[in-house]
């Protein structure tokens, strides 16, 4: 099943009724089957259960007078839509979250977003829109929802309360957020427990909700680029990587080499600048000041590394469509990785010490733990996935910019527990040092970027950020400006599994747990 | 008045209060029952005020009776402060009963429960009162039925009817040790009343005497409520009406220890270490047990039935140590350690009293005693509220109330044992001391649970919500008792003293003189250190009574001797005006600090900018204590049950129904073994009848057989 | 254990001489535009790729409103005469005096994300990393409003947030001061105004200091809250400094 031509043929075969093959595109990579919705469950079950194919995300629009679903599943033969259509009055599709869990966080954004039904879904509402902070019915996705205005009608439901599943005597829900902790993202949750013992964990995110992906429709698309790359600071120049690929996707451009290069260099310094402050995250939690101050000055020298070598920090304002926003020398990329590789070194030898150190070890060894049957299950992406056995990253599985010509190993851990993504994450940094270095050796010389002027139509553009697995599906129309614009990030596929780490471990355990994740409210939340 | 006389009007106020209930229409019972009751109890408080402080003793010959003797009644010092607790127990808890039995009007029979509390009170002064073992047997079977009856007087309930009945048979396994004790004792003694008892003791056999012993402190040890045979009381307790749980734990099983008192101070004085270290082992274990299922458990009354067990098995582990002590020939640290006890059954008795009319007033109010559902209380009771708190403090051991001043001389009685020689009683007097310490911090814990979870925070439930203060009747009583708390901490120093009276026969000596020497005195003669030294401690302002109170003011915990002069000691009082000066500086500070401190803005509570703080979002009494459950799993032993249900796939889970089922500690090694022995015996027995005839003559053969061979070894 | 005390000896002492000294390691800051006198078709070019509108044509000079600046680096790169670059980090301009008196030595901050991208919040952690060491000039992050003398607010100000930003103001208590940080929480930047997002932390509260970048850098932010306690100056909030409209304050606890 390598060919993406024999998957859809397949797929045609056995719900030869249903389903219809619409085109199949980039080289055979790229599939798109309409599919009757009824059928719909039973397609993603085979694509999901039986092929095992990832589930990126769900991608609704309101195209003139139907909805058009589209679900997009990854895997062997490349990237597959499924595409669902029906009236706009029809607002009820059938769920596939009982068959493919991973869909269930995606239908349930869908809803409160769209005010669309998935017959079938046990558990809706309260997701985005919170019953207890935003007036009902509000769908602010839909065509007819002005955006740019504040909801005059404020009027929440007063009689919120939590949703509880523990019947246990004495049983209580324990509220944190959604402003606690020293400086942290806001996110509110809600642990079930009869004292110590966390039994159910629900994170009640999207306080952070900034409506991005409402915000960039009608924008052109250069404004696009700043929403994605400034939507999620952490991984900023991976998901300003995405878009741009999507635009140069629409724009047919071939991208100059140097660019290429120098894109994986850069993609590589904000993954390495990115673990190194999950790192200090994990140190923190642990209360292990020493540590958490040698992580904190790695990642200050990585955030200075940057400056000096993009302009900023946080590598704003440096992709663009059609390459990079400008020129950095090769002189300087080699010493930016003599410095990187100084910084690793001390990283390994921080690594070391926290190994003989049992007081930290105690804290992160079998705790957190997810298997890899519900990492699966749950569409974890990333050094989260990759911590609980699943080998998945889109540089190798679905390679992008001047990744196919690079060498490199993705570490994998089995325990999935939180020692084990303490590893992944300093495994990766090794690894991106390695890459940075690739990248900088035999810089091609000549531009960095090509002048992109995208037609009309949709796109994907993908890359496995810091968190893993982003996905950015833009539909322009005629004159560049931005019609539907849809985000799927790692932090919201990972946030969705994340109450399995928490569970049946100590209240003590829970920040722990939380920086072992690595994980990004402002990607979530959008 | 004489003694007689106070007795005899205190049998008269309960016969024309039984006269009286028979008589007048049954809503008149509470009435009735409140007055005559109050009053009865107000002359047994004056008849063992009298008694204890002011020595006077009183004995009455009733009748001889062929074959049994003559029947008499007498007091002393020890007889009258169990009289003397009686009354403070009684008083306040008739005084109660007139509110709380409105409950029942309509629903139970108000005559019969006045019927039953006056006889009741009766036979719990006639135990203490009585001089010779029939009259004794006499009371205590009527004591055990009548609070049978009592414990079971909401006979509409199952479980109180059962309840009941579990205590009865208990009670009655040990009335039966006991008589047996008594009779062994009587065949030596050739009569039944005490002074013959007691002059007989002393010829008797080391066997003999520890037959004796393991009788009588099993029989008492049942009524004490004691480990192993304690399984009836955290059943019987919580069941009884509130106004009889509170005699139940108050008076009741002090007679217990009266009992244990009686025949092992004084009748038949223990002379080895042997069986005081069998009532330190069985102290300090009740103790714990007690303690623990307290501190996990949510229903109020069951929870103060638990710490009961604690109470008496710390009183009970005293006594042990003091038994310990005597037999070895160390009369301070004995006399100590007996004091300690008696000081703690008087706390005990105070706060438990305190505490369980409390639980009685909130069930009346709210209809739950669940700790889980209750909450916020303090804001819409708060009289119940602060005297809870009294109580709660003072049963936790924190000063300057009276748990603090038993409970520290408790565990320094557990530390005096570097004067023993022996190596293995000093092991377990280590161990006995990890135990008490064990106990009192988890005591704590305890009742910070018990007080917080009930009273502070927001309500739980609607009922929480709704609830509303107690009336006057519960709480003139639950003040009076609060306020004895107090009192018995503030005034360590004269209670000793007072106690002293029956400590020294006990033990020798006197406890008073080494806790409360009178070298601050004013006689220079009493002084027992150089005067020098004394006016130090004089100018240190440690004997806060000199001045203004005529007593002395510091409880000595150890003095060095005359070459290195120290002291260390404490002072209730004093702790408590140093309390009240703090309070005072910081009310001062708050109120009339510098103008921008007074700006005083109240603001809604911070809940990490949630929209709303719910009910449900705090902590729950279970959630306290869980730690408690997790560290001693391995003796609660629990089971957890859970079941879960999921909406599609696992991933949807829509329940997880957890429960803890656990069987207390003495039910599974005491209870189950016996049920199953009795079992296993009766199916035996059962499998011999299988009808045929030659197989019974068999049998019949076989016993005669017996019989013969052992009528001719005998 | 000893093998960290030892790590932690053996790594020296990092912290910048800020404020006492400038610093000078490159990375520190971004650096940001600076207006001044340009032809009117030069000025056309920039006003058109400023996404957020920051720029300004008035009087010949090109202003650069500081609350919208987002670093995009657009009106810097790719133009024939684009505008010149600083890389200074004291940028915060104040609204109010700072705090005074007790309060200067021990400063007890309050940090809230209304919203933030990450960054703005991340650069507000790295003032407790070695390098900058907040804790030698008093300041401190608590994590309950009850003891906070500042109300540090990061992000677009999103609606689910602002009424616990509200509530965290309201549970401080006085004197307290509001140090809004970075351009989202300064003007909502990209995000704001929408149905989701607001214009600034102003539209809530009394702003006290206004700290603006996108993120401001660390020691932007430390000057910031040097400000806050009238430690250091102010500095203006646009360039070439002319005044710009204040935002009006609404009243205080007018709309949640």
């Amino acid at each position: 099943m390598k060919d993406m031509q024999a998957l859809c043929e397949q797929a045609r075969q056995l719900w030869p009724s249903e389903v219809q093959a619409l085109r199949i595109d980039e080289a055979g990579r790229l599939g798109e089957l309409r599919c009757a919705p009824q059928t719909l469950p039973e397609l993603a079950d085979w694509l999901f259960n039986e092929l095992s194919y990832q589930f990126a995300g769900l991608i609704v629009e309101e195209a003139g007078r139907h909805w058009e679903l589209r679900y997009l599943f990854y895997g062997q033969a490349g990237r597959l839509y499924l595409l669902s259509e029906q009236p706009l009055a029809e607002r009820s599709f059938p769920s596939l979250s009982t068959r493919v869990h991973a869909a269930d966080w995606q239908e349930r954004e869908a809803e409160d977003l769209f005010g669309l039904v998935f017959s079938g879904h046990p558990r809706l509402g309260d997701f985005v829109l919170h019953d207890d902070l935003w007036p009902e019915g509000l769908e602010p996705m839909r065509r007819s929802f002005t955006g740019t205005r504040p909801v005059s009608d404020r009027q929440a439901r007063t009689d919120w309360r939590p949703r509880r599943i523990v019947q246990a005597p004495g049983a209580f829900v324990m509220p944190i957020g959604p402003i606690y902790g020293g400086a942290t993202e806001s996110a509110h949750f809600l642990l079930e427990t009869v004292g110590e013992e966390v039994i159910r964990a629900f994170p009640r995110l999207f306080y952070q909700y900034r409506g991005v992906e409402k915000r960039a429709e009608g924008a052109p698309f250069s404004q696009g680029l700043l929403l994605a790359e400034r939507f999620a600071a952490r991984s900023a120049f991976a998901h300003a990587l995405a878009y741009s690929r999507a635009i140069e996707a629409l724009s047919a451009v071939e991208l100059p080499p140097r660019a290429r290069q120098l894109r994986v260099f850069f993609a590589e310094l904000e993954r390495f600048r990115h673990h190194l402050g999950t790192i200090e995250g994990i140190c923190t939690s642990t209360g292990l000041a020493v540590a958490a101050s040698q992580a904190a000055l790695l990642e200050e020298e990585a955030l200075r590394l940057s400056g000096a070598l993009a302009g900023h920090r946080y590598l704003f304002g440096l992709a663009a469509p059609g390459g990079l926003a400008h020129d950095v020398p090769a002189a300087a990329c080699r010493e930016a990785v003599s410095q990187a590789q100084a910084i690793r070194r001390r990283a390994q030898e921080l690594h070391q010490r926290l190994r003989r150190s049992s007081s930290f070890l105690d804290r992160l060894e079998q705790v957190g733990l997810i298997s890899p049957e519900q990492a699966r299950d749950h569409g974890l992406v990333g050094p989260v996935a990759r911590a609980s056995g699943l080998s998945r990253d889109l540089r190798q599985a679905q390679p992008y910019s001047g990744y196919p010509s690079c060498s490199f190993r993705v570490p994998c851990e089995r325990e999935g527990d939180g020692y084990a993504r303490l590893r992944v994450f300093f495994a990766e940094i090794d690894q991106a040092v390695e890459l940075m270095a690739q990248a900088a050796q035999d810089l091609p010389r000549g531009p960095v970027r090509a002048e992109c002027r995208p037609a009309a139509g949709a796109a994907l553009g993908w890359v496995e950020a810091p968190v893993g697995a982003a996905f950015h599906w833009v539909r322009l129309d005629e004159s560049g400006r931005i019609m539907r614009y849809r985000l799927m990030t790692p932090s919201f596929a990972n946030w969705h599994g994340f109450h399995l780490a928490a569970e049946g471990f100590a209240f003590q355990d829970f920040p722990i747990i939380l920086a072992t994740f690595g994980l990004s409210v402002a990607e979530n939340d959008r | 008045m004489t003694l007689a006389t106070l007795i005899g009007i205190f049998f008269a106020l309960c016969g024309a209060g039984l006269l009286a209930t028979l008589a007048l229409p049954e809503r008149q019972a509470p009435r009735v029952l409140a007055w005559s009751g109050a009053l009865a109890s107000f002359f047994i408080l004056w008849a063992g005020a009298a008694a204890l402080l002011g020595g006077e003793s009183f004995r009455l010959s009733l009748w001889t009776l062929p074959l049994l003797g003559r029947l008499s009644l007498g007091l002393d010092r020890m007889g009258g402060l169990f009289l003397l607790i009686g009354g403070l127990v009684t008083l306040p808890v008739s005084v109660f009963s007139l509110g709380y039995l409105q409950r029942y009007q309509g629903k139970y029979n108000l005559r019969a429960f006045g019927l039953l509390y006056l006889a009741l009170l009766a036979s719990l002064a006639l135990i203490p009162l009585a001089a010779d073992a029939f009259t004794f047997l006499i009371a205590w079977e009527a004591m055990s039925l009548l609070s049978f009856f009592l414990v079971a007087f909401e006979h509409e309930r199952q479980r109180a009817v059962q309840a009941g009945y579990l205590m009865l048979a208990v009670g009655e396994l040990g009335t039966l040790a006991v008589a047996l004790a008594f009779l062994l004792l009587a065949g030596a003694a050739g009569g039944l009343d005490f002074p013959a008892l007691r002059a007989s003791s002393v010829g008797l056999g080391a066997t003999m005497r520890w037959t004796i012993f393991l009788l009588s402190f099993f029989g008492f040890g049942v009524k004490a409520g004691l480990v192993p045979v304690n399984f009836w009381l955290p059943r019987a307790h919580p069941e009884a009406p509130g106004n009889v749980s509170a005699l139940l734990s108050a008076v009741i099983l002090n007679l217990g220890i009266y009992g244990i008192l009686r025949f092992n101070g004084d009748l038949l004085p223990i002379n080895s270490v042997g069986p005081g270290l069998v009532v330190l082992a069985i102290g300090v274990l009740s103790a714990l047990v007690g303690i623990l299922y307290a501190t996990i458990e949510n229903d109020l009354k069951t929870l103060l039935a638990h710490s009961s067990i604690e109470n008496m098995g710390i009183i009970t582990a005293s006594l042990g140590a003091g038994f310990i002590f005597t037999a070895t020939g160390h009369p301070v640290p004995a006399a100590i350690a007996f004091l300690a006890a008696l000081y703690h059954l008087v706390n005990h008795s105070v706060y438990k009293a305190l505490l369980f009319l409390g639980a009685g007033t909130l069930d009346a109010q709210l209809g739950t005693r669940d700790l889980d559902r209750l909450g916020g209380l303090l804001k819409r009771m708060p009289w119940l509220g602060l005297f809870m708190l009294i109580g709660a403090l003072s049963i936790a051991g924190l000063p300057p109330l009276g748990g603090f001043v038993s409970e520290w001389l408790s565990l320094q009685v557990m530390l005096r044992s570097v004067e023993l020689a022996s190596v293995g009683i000093k092991v377990a007097f280590a161990l006995a001391g990890v135990g008490l310490a064990l106990t009192l911090a988890l005591a704590v814990t305890c009742f910070v649970k018990t007080f917080a979870m009930g009273f502070l925070g927001l309500a739980r439930s609607e009922v929480a919500e709704a609830a509303r203060e107690g009336p006057r009747s519960a709480l003139i009583p639950l003040g009076f008792l609060a306020g004895l708390c107090l009192l018995l901490g503030l005034g360590a120093t004269y209670v000793i003293p007072a106690l002293d009276g029956v400590v020294r026969p006990l033990a020798g000596t006197s406890a008073a003189a080494a806790l409360v020497p009178p070298f601050f005195a004013t006689h220079p003669k009493q002084a027992e250190l150089p005067p020098a030294f004394a006016a130090d401690f004089h100018d240190l302002g440690a004997q806060l009574g000199k001045n203004f109170l005529p007593g002395r003011g510091l409880v000595v915990l150890h003095r060095g001797g005359a070459k290195n002069p120290v002291i260390f000691a404490m002072s209730t009082a004093y702790t408590f005006v140093v309390l009240l000066l703090l309070l005072l500086v910081v009310y001062l500070a708050v109120h009339w600090g510098p103008a921008w401190r007074r700006q005083v803005t109240y603001q809604p509570r911070w809940a990490g900018g949630l929209k709303k703080l719910l009910p449900e979002m705090t902590y729950t009494a279970t959630g306290f204590a869980n730690p408690v459950r997790v560290i001693f799993e391995a003796i609660f032993r629990p089971t957890v049950v859970e079941n879960t249900q999921d909406a599609a796939r696992e991933h949807f889970r829509t329940l997880i129904r957890r429960e803890h089922r656990q069987v207390h500690l003495i039910d599974r090694l005491v209870l189950k073994p016996i049920a199953w022995g009795a079992l296993a015996i009766a199916d035996g027995l059962a499998r011999m009848h299988h009808g045929r005839i030659n197989a019974y003559a068999g049998y019949g053969l076989l016993v005669l057989l017996i019989v013969l061979i052992l009528a001719r070894l005998l | 254990m000893s093998e960290w005390v030892l790590q932690g000896l053996r790594t020296g002492i990092k912290t910048t001489h800020y404020p006492d000294a400038r610093e000078r390691a490159p990375g520190v800051s971004p650096g940001r535009p600076v207006g001044g006198s340009y032809p009117a078709d030069q000025a056309e070019a920039l006003l058109a790729r400023c996404p957020t509108g920051a720029l300004r044509y008035q009087d010949g000079q090109v202003i650069i409103d500081y609350r919208r600046c987002v670093h995009c680096f657009r009106c810097a790169r790719e133009l024939k005469t684009p505008l010149t670059w600083e890389m200074d980090y004291e940028w915060a301009g104040a609204n109010t005096p700072g705090l005074t008196g007790p309060f200067g030595r021990s400063v007890h901050i309050l940090v809230v994300d209304t919203g933030d991208c990450g960054a703005c919040l991340n650069e507000v952690k790295q003032l407790n990393n070695p390098y900058y060491n907040m804790h030698r000039l008093g300041f401190f992050i608590t994590p309950t409003p009850r003891q906070a003398d500042i109300l540090l607010v990061v992000g677009a100000l999103s609606a689910p947030m602002r009424e616990p930003l509200l509530q965290a103001y309201q549970a401080m208590p006085d004197p307290k001061r509001v140090v809004a940080v970075g351009a989202c929480a300064l003007s909502g930047s990209l995000f704001g105004p929408s149905f989701a997002c607001g214009t600034g932390v102003s539209e809530l509260l009394p702003v006290a200091v206004e700290v603006p970048g996108q993120p401001p850098p660390p020691l932007a932010i430390l000057h910031g809250l040097l400000v806050a306690v009238g430690r250091r100056p102010a500095v203006p909030l646009s360039s070439p400094n002319l005044p710009m409209p204040i935002p009006v304050i609404e009243e205080v606890h007018s709309r949640p």
